[in-house]
């Protein structure tokens, strides 16, 4: 095949690539508004994430995996960048809602989440969870977009591990998050200090981070070289493909990701309330305990907490809930990106071992993020910029979490 | 000395991808000159690079097919 022939095939090859997916998720758009105007928003919210967290693979577990595993800090880094900036965006929107603390009510819609042992446990048992598993539920929801047949098992392991802590809610309730408050820092310390020490505590995390790695080499990842490098640019439309190919072909930094995910957050924050995604999988879980005839008993203190509590049974269309439009457009989102990158394909691992680690992996996973209210994304990417104290907690928690997680992973070749 | 080694590791969850080759290069380190390293994740292309090049390796990738690429060390 010729240069010009070449060219030419790829670029209608994308051109229909992208024209399917799109007409494919404009109309699901236009059902959910036909269902619901919300639907249609949280849909478009999770394409969004699905398409950033595919392209710049964005992955926490290996955020916190890799400074114990490689010593290498290049995905938290963008983390820690994404969270600098929420922790802005959130503090705007919450002091439109309370300008002035009063050190007794605390913003709705924000994850503030108890502070105690059960955000502690979670924690633990959510790293060690998401690195056994090899990625939270996030990072799993992208991946089963990507093709990887590991993820699926990941999150049927997660929505079992949800219900299993739902049927034992009650006593962990009875035991700690009872008692456990409800930390908002500006309560305590008003807006500038705690802006302020949430920005330093991150900044010294980066510094740490560099040091961290300063014991390795520094590198540059090389060039991909794919049959695309070789389209020329000799017209208009060839000459944007430079864009097209940064955008849609290369992948994103962790940075990148993690500032793009910032702002998809602040902006649901203004018109909804922050991301979370396991609340919805903890409502399969118990939808499918309906069907099994194991329903969840019902659950103690669920209505003073926010975050990714158990979302509430709806009437109607199991599908016509806001975060069912959410989960399922991270995974499609995430499937658009890889098959418009040309890295779709069925992922099948030719280990049972690991079919074990991600069934098991996500089953600690669920059950640890069902008792801390949350995962990467609802107890910590969402809650330190919600200026709660439970977000340091589970964050710190996680670290620990994946330590042990990393230690146990390299003895399971 | 044209020593090439294929590591197939397709179909690995992360991190093994990393660090199979990383167990592949400390125990072959002697009497290897190249290994190319079959993978499909993604995640793999930022995290094989840099562990083959603190064990002085080059590094080149190639996209191969869909969702597929060979990462051609070379001991330097």
């Amino acid at each position: 095949m010729t240069m010009q022939n070449l060219t030419i095939k790829l670029k209608l090859t994308y051109r229909y690539k992208l024209l399917a997916i799109l007409l494919f998720l404009m109309t699901i758009y236009f059902f959910a508004v036909g269902l619901k105007q919300d639907l249609a928003i949280y849909w478009l919210v999770g394409i969004s994430t699905g398409f950033t967290l595919q392209r710049s693979r964005l992955c926490f577990a290996s955020g916190f995996r890799d400074i114990f595993l490689m010593r290498q800090g290049h995905t938290m880094k963008g983390i820690l960048v994404g969270l600098g900036i929420s922790i802005i965006g959130f503090s705007v929107i919450m002091s439109t809602i309370y300008p002035v603390p009063n050190g007794i009510s605390i913003p709705n819609d924000a994850h503030i989440l108890p502070v105690g042992l059960a955000t502690i446990t979670g924690g633990l048992l959510f790293g060690i969870g998401m690195v056994l598993a090899g990625g939270c539920v996030s990072g799993s929801l992208y991946r089963m977009g990507e093709g990887y047949l590991t993820s699926w098992v990941t999150i049927v392991g997660v929505t079992i591990g949800t219900f299993l802590l739902n049927q034992t809610w009650n006593w962990w309730w009875d035991l700690s998050i009872n008692t456990d408050p409800l930390i908002w820092l500006p309560n305590h310390f008003g807006y500038g200090t705690t802006i302020l020490i949430s920005l330093t505590l991150i900044f010294i995390f980066y510094l740490l981070i560099i040091k961290i790695e300063s014991s390795t080499p520094r590198f540059n990842i090389p060039i991909i070289k794919s049959s695309d490098n070789e389209i020329q640019n000799s017209n208009f439309l060839q000459s944007l493909y430079p864009i097209y190919k940064k955008i849609f072909k290369d992948g994103w930094s962790p940075i990148i990701g993690a500032t793009t995910l910032g702002f998809i957050n602040i902006l649901l924050f203004i018109k909804f309330a922050p991301l979370g995604v396991v609340g919805e999988i903890s409502r399969w879980g118990s939808y499918a305990g309906n069907i099994i005839g194991y329903p969840i008993p019902p659950l103690k203190g669920l209505s003073d907490l926010s975050g990714c509590s158990l979302e509430e049974m709806v009437q109607g269309a199991f599908y016509a809930h806001n975060s069912f439009f959410l989960n399922t457009g991270i995974i499609i989102g995430s499937f658009s990106g890889a098959v418009i990158a040309n890295e779709f394909k069925l992922r099948i691992s030719r280990s049972k071992m690991r079919y074990a680690q991600s069934l098991i992996g996500g089953v600690i996973m669920g059950y640890g993020a069902g008792l801390a209210i949350g995962c990467t994304i609802g107890a910590f990417f969402s809650a330190i910029p919600s200026l709660a104290l439970s977000g340091w907690l589970f964050a710190i928690s996680l670290l620990i979490g994946s330590y042990i997680g990393s230690k146990i992973i390299t003895k399971l070749m | 000395m044209d020593n090439k080694k294929l590591l197939d590791v397709r179909g690995e969850i992360c991190p093994y991808p990393m660090i199979k080759t990383n167990q592949f290069l400390d125990q072959n380190i002697e009497n290897i000159q190249q290994v190319e390293v079959i993978t499909d994740h993604p995640p793999a292309l930022s995290t094989i690079p840099p562990e083959a090049i603190k064990r002085g390796f080059a590094c080149e990738i190639n996209e191969t097919k869909n969702g597929e690429w060979a990462i051609l060390l070379t001991k330097i």
